[in-house]
């Protein structure tokens, strides 16, 4: 149907008009944030001085620390996810008695709230809870181990593949049941294995699936705020709790902008880079 | 794949879900019984008193009534004023042909990939430098725009879905706009608009970084409420009995959903994200 293009216009500005201006103003907000202007606490104007302050100054020690940090995390959380979901995918491709139980207790953690995921996970492996207690009470244990806020973010990886590797379950899921039986056959009758099938066919045709479950558990997991808080190292800071500390704490918006854009920044190429190295795989496994 | 071999890989990812989901809640779920006056420490395995108590003491001492009825009247709020914005622009998606349609339909997702917090916080000073303060309004409408992306796809997907042939026919009959709009149009979109009702309901009700940043300090809601139990006071049991609130609700609500998106569009809408 075609339709004049004031007509277009009234009608897509409620939604879509509400959406691109306020997402607009807020990310212009804090690009004029970081290069100086609505400086709440001093003067406005244009200025290099809080990134310089940011990534070269005082406080880039900190700043680069939990920009490695997230990446760190984003980038296992997000590889992690789909190494598990992929055999998983595959196993759940063709149903069988069961599967559809299995399927539906896999993707619950997507309907438990991060915060609720991070404190039942705490009251799983906290010095009391439910693995000392139960090594202990095995024998296999003399006295409890420290695993709550490990030093290597072991806990945060834990937490964030539990919340999105239904996720990456859901987008394999459905592209891999979208391959045709008959490829997967006649790859067998040409005496391919199941290894060299994954390889060779499954990993190109459901390639773009992937990707996306790649972007976009990389993206979720590069601006964590509320499992860093809870389960994360305390000597640590993810970009989105040093922004938070730098804005609430000390009371820096403009610094808070900085590190605000270098969080999109790492979110929009980190993902990207995960995403290529992906397909650069899927390529060399089918030499 | 064998079936013996199969039926033991069954077996044991049904064990690894017992871990996986059942342990955790039974903790939680304990944690909340346990009686203030007798305390759950090492070596006790299981808690010496259970009572209901502490859901009492939560209710009355903490403002845990207050973030409930913040959650529970902004969330419906936000759905209706969500749908009603997201709905001509879903129409316009999906019936109308004009330049640069898929380049809107992609621009309309941007708020799912900004991250959440810088959002709430430049959404914050936004306000602050339009020297607005009212924090309730804020938070809907922060939470209006986070979630117009999952209406306008929902909706544009059942927009889709109607049929033309019985739009026409319905005119040709001398049918007027709201006898074509209950014939042609509400039986497609229905379950497209209980269905984007119902993840806007649930995200505002879970939605944590736009309510912590604006309403900070002193607006709560059940996440921040959680999240300062979580924090610089960490109470179990608290905690336990505000994870139960949240979580318990929202997991009916979004079995329910799922069945009214498998009944309304089953590869189109993706998951939560």
């Amino acid at each position: 149907m075609k339709k004049p293009w004031w007509v277009v216009l009234l009608l897509i500005t409620p939604g879509f008009g509400f959406v691109l201006l306020l997402i607009g103003a807020v990310v212009s907000m804090a690009v004029a944030q970081s290069i100086g202007f609505y400086n709440f606490a001093g003067e406005s104007q244009f200025s290099l001085e809080h990134w310089q302050q940011i990534i070269s100054g005082d406080g880039s020690r900190r700043f680069w620390r939990a920009f490695r940090y997230s990446a760190y995390i984003a980038s296992y959380s997000a590889i992690l996810s789909v190494i598990i979901a992929y055999p998983i995918a595959l196993w759940l491709r063709k149903p069988f008695k069961g599967s559809i139980t299995l399927s539906a207790i896999l993707k619950a953690p997507m309907l438990v709230h991060g915060l609720v995921a991070a404190f039942l996970m705490i009251n799983v492996i906290s010095y009391h809870g439910f693995i000392n207690e139960f090594m202990i009470w095995s024998g296999l244990w003399d006295k409890p181990v420290r695993m709550q806020n490990d030093k290597l973010g072991i806990g945060v990886i834990f937490l964030q593949v539990w919340k999105q590797m239904p996720f990456a379950l859901l987008l394999l899921s459905g592209s891999v049941q979208n391959l045709s039986d008959s490829v997967l056959d006649a790859a067998q009758d040409l005496g391919a294995g199941s290894i060299a099938r994954f390889r060779k066919v499954v990993l190109p045709l459901t390639l773009q699936s992937l990707q996306a479950a790649l972007i976009l558990i990389f993206i979720g997991a590069a601006g964590d705020f509320s499992f860093q808080k809870v389960a994360g190292p305390t000597a640590e800071n993810s970009m989105a709790t040093l922004m938070i500390y730098v804005q609430t704490d000390v009371g820096d918006w403009n610094g808070a902008a900085v590190i605000a854009i270098m969080l999109m920044v790492l979110a929009l190429f980190g993902s990207l880079a995960v995403a290529i190295a992906a397909k650069y795989v899927s390529r060399v496994a089918t030499l | 794949m064998s079936i013996k071999l199969n039926k033991i890989f069954l077996y044991l990812f049904l064990g690894l879900a017992f871990i996986w989901l059942f342990v955790p809640f039974s903790m939680a779920l304990l944690w909340s019984l346990v009686d203030p006056s007798v305390s759950w420490s090492y070596p006790d395995i299981f808690p010496k008193k259970l009572s209901l108590q502490r859901w009492f003491d939560m209710w009355e001492t903490t403002s845990l009534s207050t973030a409930m009825l913040n959650s529970y009247s902004l969330a419906p709020l936000a759905a209706l004023v969500t749908i009603v914005l997201a709905s001509p622009t879903a129409y316009a998606f999906a019936k109308i042909d004009f330049p640069g349609r898929e380049v809107f339909k992609v621009l309309v997702l941007i708020p799912l990939v900004v991250p959440s917090f810088v959002i709430a916080i430049f959404f914050t000073s936004l306000l602050y430098s339009l020297h607005i303060y009212a924090k309730y309004p804020s938070i809907l409408l922060g939470h209006v725009l986070l979630f117009m992306p999952y209406a306008v796809r929902i909706l544009t997907v059942s927009f889709t879905q109607v049929n033309d042939d019985i739009v026409n026919a319905a005119r040709d009959l001398g049918a007027n706009p709201w006898a074509i709009f209950k014939v042609a149009y509400l039986p497609a979109i229905k379950p497209g608009i209980l269905a984007s009702l119902l993840i806007v309901f649930i995200l505002s009700i879970e939605e944590f970084a736009v309510a912590f940043i604006v309403g900070s300090p002193d607006f709560t809601t059940i996440p921040t409420i959680l999240y300062s139990f979580l924090g610089y006071n960490f109470i179990r049991s608290n905690a336990a009995v505000v994870s139960l609130v949240l979580v318990g609700p929202n997991v009916l609500l979004m079995l329910f959903l799922e069945r009214l998106l498998q009944s309304a569009n089953p590869q189109n809408v993706s998951g939560k994200g």
